[in-house]
């Protein structure tokens, strides 16, 4: 199994203008959210890279990825019909071919060498199945997330089989379905924003969007639908996540980038002189 | 290995269900105890929680029923106090370490057993207790709650639906109707926590979810589902929580509020509020405001609305209203905060049995308890529930046999049809008897009866697990008039011979008078619940079932009637209509103008809401009220809405005046002395009398009596005894006097019944109460002495005419001899308390600890009344109540003097002037009777007063005989100056006394012939009455309001008491320690199954002749 195309997904109407927003890389680059997330698929060895945009975003984004263009197609969403809907809007685009998926609103900081997508490719290419990067969260935010009920894979540290799959589960729900063993108390993988897909999930979320036809199609259900067809796994991933469309998340990413790069010494220093001054001038008041 | 051992862990079932008594009976004390060594040791290694229980239950049982009375067991032993220290602190082990170690030293004692056996009996239920909390609290859906610590943390959110406001501008309504549960079969309640965790295979009900409506007879109308809750936001910071039924209304604005369960009538609601996750029980003490809580998940400036409403149906119905009611708040706020599928309409069954899990954990905050079985009305129609063995998984695997929940089977129309379901309501008659009653205890006892395994209770049980199959199988053949004949079987048979409490005279009259007028037509009884007098049914042919349910509601009244002051009632009884609900608890969302709540909270919220300013009001409420204005004409719910709202706005008279008023008259009519009780009142408050100073001085030289000092029954072999006493008896030398003025507040937790009548135990066959048993006792001694002899019963003004009418009615009982009543003439009025004296005794007395949480409602609970007694003024009369309840007997010294002030004594003595004894005892004192060999000995000893008493026993607390100042005297527990010392003195006051009369009236510097001059004897009276000390006591007073609620209040009283006439140096007193039968007390409900299994009652049934009654 060879994975060569991703799909970003970047046509939600209210996170318009997230893809293009720019920030500084580590290494102290200039760049947009989308050739951020662009780079990272690239980095992973895909070769086609669809971006799902609202119909009329397609210039915009254009100038935003500089110099990927020849290797980005963009796919309009011609109604705002669902995070599932969007994937599906690809189906064309990945033909019969298992997928990266990323969404567009989401930005990864690694800790480690290994690049995140990278590794979830190089799993799925070995497991050969769709694979979902995953992270262990507190309960306390899991309604915020799509979260996986399954076990370890024996001899794995970070490899889970998937059981089920629930979108923003209460606590409640998740203490009764998707305790994993070998968690902490009260944490629950959630998903992380990045999956390698089958082309087995456009049938289900097809199926799923005939059945409730003008309803929003979401995609958890549909990966459930696909942890009891065929094999599917989560790969545990402890890389920063940031979701930009978060309150302070577009801010919060930049501070990580800046914080694992060349500028680190430069910047911490200058945020040590603000607070420093900041605390001065409340005395003084 | 050790035979009990065996017992405990054999799985062979001819084995482990071996009952303890055979053995226990036959062995010697000292095998007995070498066994109960080897169970102890095995027990507190036992990893497994059923074999643990077990061995806890058998060395209760040891020390309870088998040690005592056996051959070189002394009856005498003191009670170490660090070890009663311990049991009150719940330090259960410490306090068993020292019991057996002081049982090593000394050689095994009655006393030590006493407190050994209550010492494993509360670690048997405490072990049980935690964990059935533990199962709660590690059932899958509940772990995070106790987690979650932090409004930051909380993961739970409103559903959007419920958070967008209507065109109208008020917030949607989620509206959740659920209804009741009836058990159909009885089956022994096996649906208690452990006895479906250790027996699931014998655990099990057909429990049925029922709509209801009362049936008073007049317009028929459709049975409804009785409970109803109501969710919604406002535009108001605050948590509002509002009971219809109770009108309580409450703005809640701390979080610790929420967790103070016992502050107001709303403590069900907050359990349910917190059970259900919308507040986490982590954040209990976190000491975060609401408000944050609140904006989090509601958003800035708005609020929770929970509304409850039961409707009209009574506490103590046996139909597990409260359950069903916090489990209906569960399901509402389950709803709201995203933890079901659907937001309305039925439930799935995974949420059903998480919503019954967390009615489990909301009745544990809560502080109440009931079956698994009680959430039934969450299900919907007909099921079967089952106890589920414990698999590889379940929180209870290798801890317990069983499941902490059991498994549900819906009965659809394929198993039970549509006609049989229509026979079931064509047949039943549903009623509420109107006792009031604590189930709790029952309970226990059931529990402890299934771990002993006593030989009679299990083939009980196993008989009504054959029942149970024969109801299902009727039920599914649709044949319900055979159903009848097995309930009523299972109420006469196995039910009463696990518990034969579960029956009363009540019930037991109400199913003869049905028996009687329908003859075959009435097919059987039903018992719901844990006992009989409350939700009953009644099984009828169908063409007789309304003229069933109107005979019902005449002959329920009557018996009502006639037996109030025998027997404690909540409210008058009531007949209900029911359907089966094949909904279960149900939800839907109402909107727009559709979005009111019931009428009956408008009334108690408009009249605030009005007197308000309007542009006071939040926006909702200016909306709400105008939606009313509008709508109130055409809305049938609100029929009536505009009168009961000038009922509630327009002051009415006051239930304070009402009770005032007829208090006054009651007062005047007994004539009550002003001045005595101006003076209490004053002495009170100015902190010259109250609980601290009812004690002696502590420079009292206090000392217990050495057993040479007194005499002892046992040895009094001199046959010149007790033919001296026969010899007296049938001179006609002695009068039987029962102290009878008391009401008998811990009987029945101050409800006011007289306690000489209560039928408190069957005995020959049938309900006796207190006075016929003594007349019984008096019946067969005149047998003896060939010589009927008079018995006196002194009364009060609350006991008066009810003892008096209870005679004229039943004919003396059939006594032959002379019956006299020596009515009282003084009494108390009761006063709020002092906040010190509230303290004293709640901070500085010992006191027992309870359960975690009901220990923390306790404590709630305290504050609020001491709050209570603040606002209504310390030391103040208390007039909020009932004219009866607002007045107390001043305690048993009065009852003497009073035969002697009333002229009973002159009357005795002129009709029979030989008369030279009295024996004065307590009503409760069972075992007191004319017994030839005391009396004789009482008359050649020579003594004024003879006083009996006993070894003491753990539970034997409140005084004794001791020896102070080198005098032998009785002391009351009251006036010790340290509590420690009751634990050194040996002997406990029986309260029964014989009297010299010549002596006694020489006391009182009287003769016979002055018993003619009413003056001098009234004047000796209280030259005596000064010199006798009185005690200021709290004592708990019930206040009965709304369906069937009871609220319980601490008041202020005054008593003198008859065993500080043993300190008048000039009345020679003479003491002798006589048998427990003769000498123990019937204090508590509580202690009567261990005086029924423990040979007491057999005891006094062979010291009775009952006149063929």
């Amino acid at each position: 199994m060879k994975i060569k195309k991703a799909v970003i997904t970047a046509a939600g109407p209210a996170q318009r203008e997230l893809p293009i927003q720019s920030l500084i890389d580590r290494d102290g680059i200039k760049k947009t959210v989308l050739e951020l997330l662009i780079e990272e698929s690239i980095q992973a060895g895909m070769e086609e890279i669809g971006v799902v945009v609202f119909p009329g975003d397609e210039k915009n984004y254009a100038n935003a990825i500089g110099k990927y263009a020849s290797q980005v197609q963009f796919i309009p969403q011609e109604k705002p019909m669902g995070y599932g809907h969007s994937l599906l809007t690809a189906a064309d685009f990945v033909s019969d071919h298992p997928f990266l998926h990323l969404v567009g609103d989401h930005l990864y900081v690694n800790r480690t060498k290994k690049r995140c997508a990278r590794h979830l490719v190089e799993i799925a290419e070995k497991e050969e199945c769709a694979v979902s990067a995953v992270q262990p969260t507190r309960e306390s935010f899991i309604t915020n997330f799509g979260v996986i009920g399954g076990g370890r894979i024996p001899g794995s540290l970070d490899l889970y089989k998937i059981d089920r799959v629930i979108e923003k589960p209460t606590p409640t729900q998740a203490e009764q379905k998707l305790m994993v063993p070998g968690l902490r108390a009260g944490h629950y993988l959630c998903f992380f924003g990045m999956h390698v897909l089958t082309p087995a999930i456009f049938q289900l979320l097809d199926k799923e969007f005939r059945k409730n036809e003008g309803k929003i199609l979401g995609l958890s259900d549909a990966l459930n639908e696909l942890a009891g067809k065929e094999k599917y796994l989560a790969l545990e991933k402890n890389e920063l996540r940031f979701d930009m469309g978060a309150r302070y998340g577009l801010f919060k990413a930049q501070l990580a980038l800046a914080m694992s790069g060349k500028d680190r010494d430069r910047l911490m220093g200058e945020l040590l002189e603000f607070f420093t001054m900041k605390e001065l001038t409340t005395k003084e008041n | 290995m050790a035979y009990l051992l065996e017992i405990i862990q054999s799985t062979d079932p001819e084995v482990k269900n071996r009952s303890i008594d055979q053995f226990c009976t036959e062995a010697t004390v000292e095998e007995i105890l070498s066994e109960a060594a080897t169970l102890d040791e095995f027990r507190r290694s036992s990893p497994n929680l059923y074999l643990r229980v077990r061995s806890l239950f058998f060395l209760y049982a040891i020390h309870r029923f088998y040690i005592p009375g056996k051959e070189n067991v002394s009856s005498e032993g003191l009670i170490p106090y660090e070890a009663y220290e311990h049991l009150l602190k719940r330090r259960f082990e410490e306090a068993i370490d020292l019991f057996l170690k002081v049982q090593e030293k000394h050689g095994a004692n009655e006393g030590i057993s006493s407190g050994l056996a209550d010492a494993f009996h509360q670690l048997a239920f405490q072990t049980l207790a935690d964990q059935v909390r533990m199962s709660v609290k590690s059932t899958p859906g509940n772990q995070w709650m106790f987690r979650t610590g932090h409004p930051d943390d909380h993961p739970l959110s409103i559903r959007k639906e419920l958070l967008r406001k209507e065109t109208n501008g008020l917030y949607p309504l989620l509206h959740e109707s659920t209804p009741v549960r009836m058990d159909i079969t009885h089956c022994g309640w096996s649906d208690i926590f452990f006895l479906g965790m250790d027996f699931p295979e014998g655990a099990q009900v057909l429990n049925i979810s029922v709509n209801l409506t009362i049936n008073d007879g007049k317009l028929a109308q459709i049975p409804v589902p009785p409970i109803e809750t109501f969710f919604r936001i406002i535009d108001e910071p605050v948590l509002r929580l509002t009971s219809v039924d109770l009108e309580t209304i409450r703005s809640i604005t701390r979080l610790d509020e929420v967790f103070d369960f016992a502050k107001d009538y709303l403590g069900l609601l907050k359990a349910g509020i917190i059970a259900s996750g919308l507040i986490p029980s982590g954040m209990e003490g976190s000491g975060i405001p609401l408000s944050v809580l609140l904006e989090n998940m509601v958003g800035r400036g708005k609020g929770i609305e929970l509304v409850t409403q039961v409707n009209n149906i009574p506490k103590g119905s046996r139909l597990a209203v409260s359950t069903n009611l916090l489990a209906s708040i569960i399901s509402l706020c389950m709803r709201a905060t995203g933890q079901t599928d659907k937001l309305t309409g039925m439930l799935l069954e995974e949420e059903r049995r998480l919503v019954a899990a967390r009615a489990i954990l909301g009745e544990w905050l809560g502080g109440s308890g009931g079956g698994w079985q009680d959430s039934g009305g969450v299900w919907p129609g007909i099921k079967l529930i089952k106890g589920v063995a414990a698999n590889e998984g379940d929180p209870e695997f290798g801890i317990s046999k069983g499941r902490l929940l059991p498994f549900h089977t819906l009965l659809n129309e394929n198993s039970v049809s549509a006609d049989t379901r229509k026979k079931i309501q064509d047949c039943l008659v549903i009623v509420h008897g109107g006792m009031a009653q604590d189930v709790g205890l029952i309970l226990e006892m059931v529990t402890e009866k299934y771990l002993l395994r006593s030989e009679k209770e299990w083939e009980a049980r196993k008989t009504a697990i054959r029942y149970f199959d024969e109801v299902v199988e009727k039920l599914q053949a649709g044949k319900i008039d055979e159903i009848g004949k097995f309930t009523q079987q299972n109420f006469e048979g196995p039910i009463q011979t696990i518990i034969p409490w579960a029956s009363n005279l009540y019930t037991e009259t109400i199913i003869q008078s049905v028996q009687k007028e329908f003859g075959n037509h009435f097919l059987g009884f039903w018992m719901m619940g844990g006992m009989s007098g409350g939700g009953m049914g009644f099984i009828f042919d169908p063409e007789y079932k309304i003229k069933g349910q109107e005979f019902l509601r005449v002959v329920m009244s009557e018996t009502k009637k006639k037996l109030r002051h025998a027997v404690a009632f909540a409210m008058e009884p009531v007949v209900y209509d029911f359907q089966i609900n094949e909904n279960g608890t149900y939800a839907i969302m109402d909107q727009n103008d559709e979005a009111l709540l019931p009428s009956g909270y408008y009334t108690l919220t408009t009249p605030e809401m009005l007197k308000k300013e309007m542009n006071t009001l939040t926006s909702c409420q200016r909306v709400e009220l105008e939606i009313i204005g509008k709508l109130y004409q055409k809305k049938p719910q609100f029929e009536n809405f505009i009168s009961k709202l000038f009922e509630r706005m327009i002051p009415q008279t006051g239930n304070e005046e009402v009770f005032g008023q007829s208090l006054d008259v009651v007062l005047k009519d007994l004539g009550f002395d002003k001045e005595l009780h101006r003076q209490i009142k004053n002495d009170l408050k100015l902190g010259r009398i109250g609980l601290a100073q009812n004690r002696l001085p502590v420079n009292n030289k206090i000392e217990d009596v050495l057993p040479d000092e007194i005499f002892h029954q046992t040895f009094l072999t001199d046959p010149g005894y007790f033919a001296a006493g026969l010899e007296a008896l049938k001179n006609g030398e002695l009068a039987i006097v029962t102290l009878a003025g008391g009401v008998g507040s811990r009987w029945t937790n101050g409800a006011g019944v007289v306690k000489s009548l209560n039928p408190y135990s069957k005995l020959s066959g049938r309900h006796r109460n207190f006075i016929e048993t003594h007349l019984a006792k008096s019946r067969k001694i005149g047998q003896l002495c060939g010589r009927s002899y008079p018995h006196i019963f002194t009364t009060s003004h609350l006991t008066h005419q009810a003892i008096e009418s209870y005679l004229n009615n039943e004919k003396n009982y059939g006594y032959e001899g002379a019956i006299f009543l020596s009515p009282g003439k003084v009494i108390g009025q009761r006063l709020v308390p002092m906040e010190r004296d509230l303290r004293f005794l709640w901070e500085e007395m010992p006191q027992q600890l309870l359960d975690e949480q009901a220990q923390k409602m306790q404590v709630n609970l305290r504050n609020a009344l001491i709050n209570w007694a603040k606002e209504m003024g310390e030391g103040e009369d208390y007039r909020d109540n009932l004219a009866s309840q607002c007045i107390h007997p001043v305690g048993h010294w009065f009852e003497v003097p009073n035969m002697i002030l009333n002229g009973t004594l002159k009357n005795l003595l002129d009709q029979q002037p030989q008369l030279k004894h009295l024996l004065i005892h307590n009503i409760d004192t069972l075992g007191a009777n004319a017994d030839p060999l005391l009396f004789g000995f009482h008359i050649l000893n020579g003594a004024g007063l003879t006083s009996e008493v006993i070894s003491r026993k753990l539970d034997d607390r409140g005084g004794g005989l001791a020896k102070i100042q080198g005098r032998l005297r009785l002391i009351e527990g009251l006036a010790l100056p340290d509590e420690k010392i009751e634990f050194n003195l040996s002997y406990y006051n029986t309260g029964s006394t014989w009297v010299d009369i010549d002596q006694l009236l020489k006391t009182f510097d009287l003769s016979r012939i002055d018993l003619n001059n009413p003056e001098k004897v009234k004047q000796s009276i209280l030259n005596i009455s000064k010199r006798m000390p009185t005690y200021i006591t709290i004592k708990d007073v019930k206040k009965r309001w709304g369906k069937g609620q009871e609220d319980i209040f601490p008041v202020t009283q005054f008593e003198k008491l008859w065993g500080d006439m043993t300190a008048l140096p000039e009345l020679n007193c003479s003491f002798v320690h006589v048998d427990r039968m003769r000498g123990q007390q019937l204090k508590e409900v509580s202690q009567l199954d261990g005086w029924l299994r423990d040979g007491s009652a057999s005891y006094i049934e062979s010291i009775c002749d009952w006149g063929g009654r």
